[in-house]
């Protein structure tokens, strides 16, 4: 169930997400940190504020459906779940270990709490339009909300699903991309650009927001436009910062960054100061 | 001077310009209508899998998703994960290559109960390499928790549609449609679940086939009988889980197999009976009839069955050749 909370309480939140992803990575030296800091508010204000579900309870039918199809991205996702309550947070230290459920691509056999196996990009928004259309039929009023990565636009099968969704008018999907301008070989405009994404996604039919995915409160009130519009399937361009929340991480644009123990050393003191 | 009242659309597998029958179709729609979970999907291919009856008597049930097999195969998989039966369809070249990765994350590893059909199996098709689908067994053969069917002809289609709701789980159903109406009505008849059928008795080799190459393979028994060769034949309509029990017994009370498939003869169901006998650690005079690891062509079926080694005469050579192994081997 979605709870009621001030914004200073949701920021609270999303600084113990960013903490969490630095005590995960840290171990190994590397990982997916900017991603993970970067996409915490967008965690945050979806999974604390917006959707309706129960963590005792996780299979319940008429929950809200996250589609996290950037998989790879899961220390911040991990940590959302641990924080929201379907697990033990105790559980977050054993992150990309072997024989650990935590694996880096997200997959569905860690419980129903991982809506499908993204890890193959581009996929994701399928399975969520297949939910959405069946939820149609069934008079379901649940939502289903797909956190897409901005590189993972570049394969054609969301453009058959975005297609789709808008000639359906599905309104009871939303599409929230974390704009964070970097995929694997670096700056998204050097290796393809999606640009003008925001008129393609509007003529593909779908109703198109814009926001600093950074600010807790804008999100929040995109999402609940969102939920409001009727008959045009949601589209929310996230504008997020790699490394934001840290100020010797803000804006380095690496998809795999080598995160040294002194660096991650002061990233924690920093989140740890702002937490207290 | 004929003058057309009204034009009908063609689809290149009907020759005779009848109403082919819709055997697979209305099984679907006899199924669909005891069963609420089950949904149709078609990728703008809906006469041709004989689904335009689902897609005008349970519209409410029907999406046609455009041409866009991959994303078919992640809706279907949202579907099933929303307590749905999602039957989808195209022809066999484009539901399974095309999409083979979002079948394996999608339908297979979540252990969905996605029902993929396809229909224009093998070569068997004037359209063309494009068209033909001669690696699909291979591919769905290799994939875990996938079951894969071919019903020999229209006469089991209600059977296969059966076997498909039987597995809870992924399965993969190759389909043919007859190419010409004969006026004998189709009697639909039973097939049990992982279990071959021997359409003819025989002692002195066995003939194990699928699709249409059963009754290739039902019709070189015939010619052989009259040289006093007197030849088996297993309708294997489960390829996997392949009949073990049924090739083995074959194996040891007639001594030499023969395999016939409208497919490559690397992975398919050649492949499938021998790993059944080199994992029992039998050694036997072996043919495998199929194309030959190469790419095909389009035309007629007779012409393609013909050209690509597929027809009787080939299985007929295939079945004297391990006759006289068998007997020299001995």
């Amino acid at each position: 169930m979605s709870e009621n909370r001030n914004l200073r309480e949701y920021e609270q939140i999303a600084t113990r997400l960013r903490l969490h992803v630095v005590n995960m990575v840290a171990p190994s030296g590397q990982g997916y940190v900017q991603q993970g800091l970067g996409a915490a508010d967008i965690f945050t204000a979806l999974y604390f504020g917006e959707a309706n579900m129960d963590p005792a309870n996780p299979s319940w039918e008429d929950r809200d459906r996250i589609f996290l199809t950037t998989a790879h991205n899961t220390a911040i996702f991990y940590a959302t779940l641990g924080e929201r309550g379907f697990f033990d947070t105790n559980l977050l230290s054993t992150y990309v270990q072997d024989g650990s459920a935590l694996e880096i691509n997200s997959c569905e056999r860690m419980g129903p709490f991982v809506e499908a196996t993204c890890g193959s990009l581009g996929q994701g928004l399928s399975v969520a339009l297949g939910c959405a259309m069946a939820a149609k039929r069934q008079g379901k009023n649940s939502r289903y909300y797909v956190i897409l990565g901005d590189g993972e636009m570049q394969e054609g099968q969301t453009w058959e699903a975005a297609m789709l969704a808008g000639a359906r008018g599905l309104d009871n999907l939303c599409l929230i991309v974390d704009y964070n301008f970097v995929q694997s070989e670096g700056p998204m405009d050097q290796v393809m650009s999606l640009e003008p994404l925001n008129d393609k996604m509007q003529s593909f039919g779908f109703h198109v927001q814009d926001v600093d995915g950074n600010d807790i409160g804008a999100l929040l009130n995109a999402l609940a436009v969102a939920r409001e519009t009727k008959d045009k399937p949601a589209f929310i361009k996230a504008n997020t910062l790699m490394g934001k929340g840290v100020s010797s991480l803000e804006g380095l644009m690496f998809h795999q960054l080598r995160f040294p123990k002194e660096v991650a050393d002061s990233a924690r003191a920093e989140l740890e100061a702002r937490l207290a | 001077m004929t003058v057309l009242s009204k034009l009908e659309a063609a689809d290149f597998i009907n020759r005779t310009f009848k109403p082919l029958p819709r055997s697979y179709g209305d099984a679907l729609m006899d199924a669909a209508l005891k069963d609420p979970r089950i949904v149709c999907l078609s990728a703008d291919l809906t006469p041709p899998t004989e689904t335009d009856r689902f897609r005008d008597e349970l519209p409410e049930r029907f999406h046609n998703v455009g041409i866009a097999e991959a994303n078919m195969i992640g809706i279907a998989g949202g579907m099933a994960r929303s307590g749905e039966i999602p039957f989808v369809h195209s022809f066999c070249a484009f539901v399974t290559k095309r999409c083979f990765d979002q079948i394996t994350m999608q339908a297979a590893y979540p252990n969905l109960p996605v029902k993929i059909v396809g229909f224009l199996p093998g070569v068997a098709t004037l359209l063309g390499v494009s068209h033909q689908a001669i690696e699909d067994v291979a591919m769905m053969r290799s994939v875990p928790n996938m079951m894969v069917f071919e019903p020999s002809g229209p006469q089991y289609h209600a059977a296969a549609v059966e076997l498909a709701l039987q597995h809870d789980g992924p399965v993969y159903l190759r389909m043919k449609r007859p190419e010409v109406i004969t006026d004998d009505p189709i009697v639909q008849q039973p097939l049990t679940y992982g279990k071959g059928v021997v359409q003819r008795e025989g002692h002195d080799l066995t003939i194990i086939a699928a699709g249409l190459e059963v009754v290739e393979a039902l019709s070189a028994a015939e010619q052989l009988a009259a040289d006093g060769i007197d030849a088996a034949v297993v309708d294997m309509h489960t390829i996997k889980p392949i009949d073990r029990e049924l090739i083995l017994d074959q194996a040891n009370t007639t001594g030499a197999i023969v395999t016939a498939e409208n497919h490559n003869v690397i992975g398919g169901l050649g492949s499938a009976v021998a790993e059944v006998l080199a994992d029992a650690g039998i050694g036997l005079p072996f043919r495998r009839v199929g194309i030959q690891d190469h790419f095909c062509e389009g035309g007629t079926t007779p012409y393609l069955l013909k050209k690509f080694g597929l027809d009787s005469t080939a299985i007929i050579d295939a079945c004297r050749d391990v006759m006289t192994r068998k007997k020299t081997e001995r």
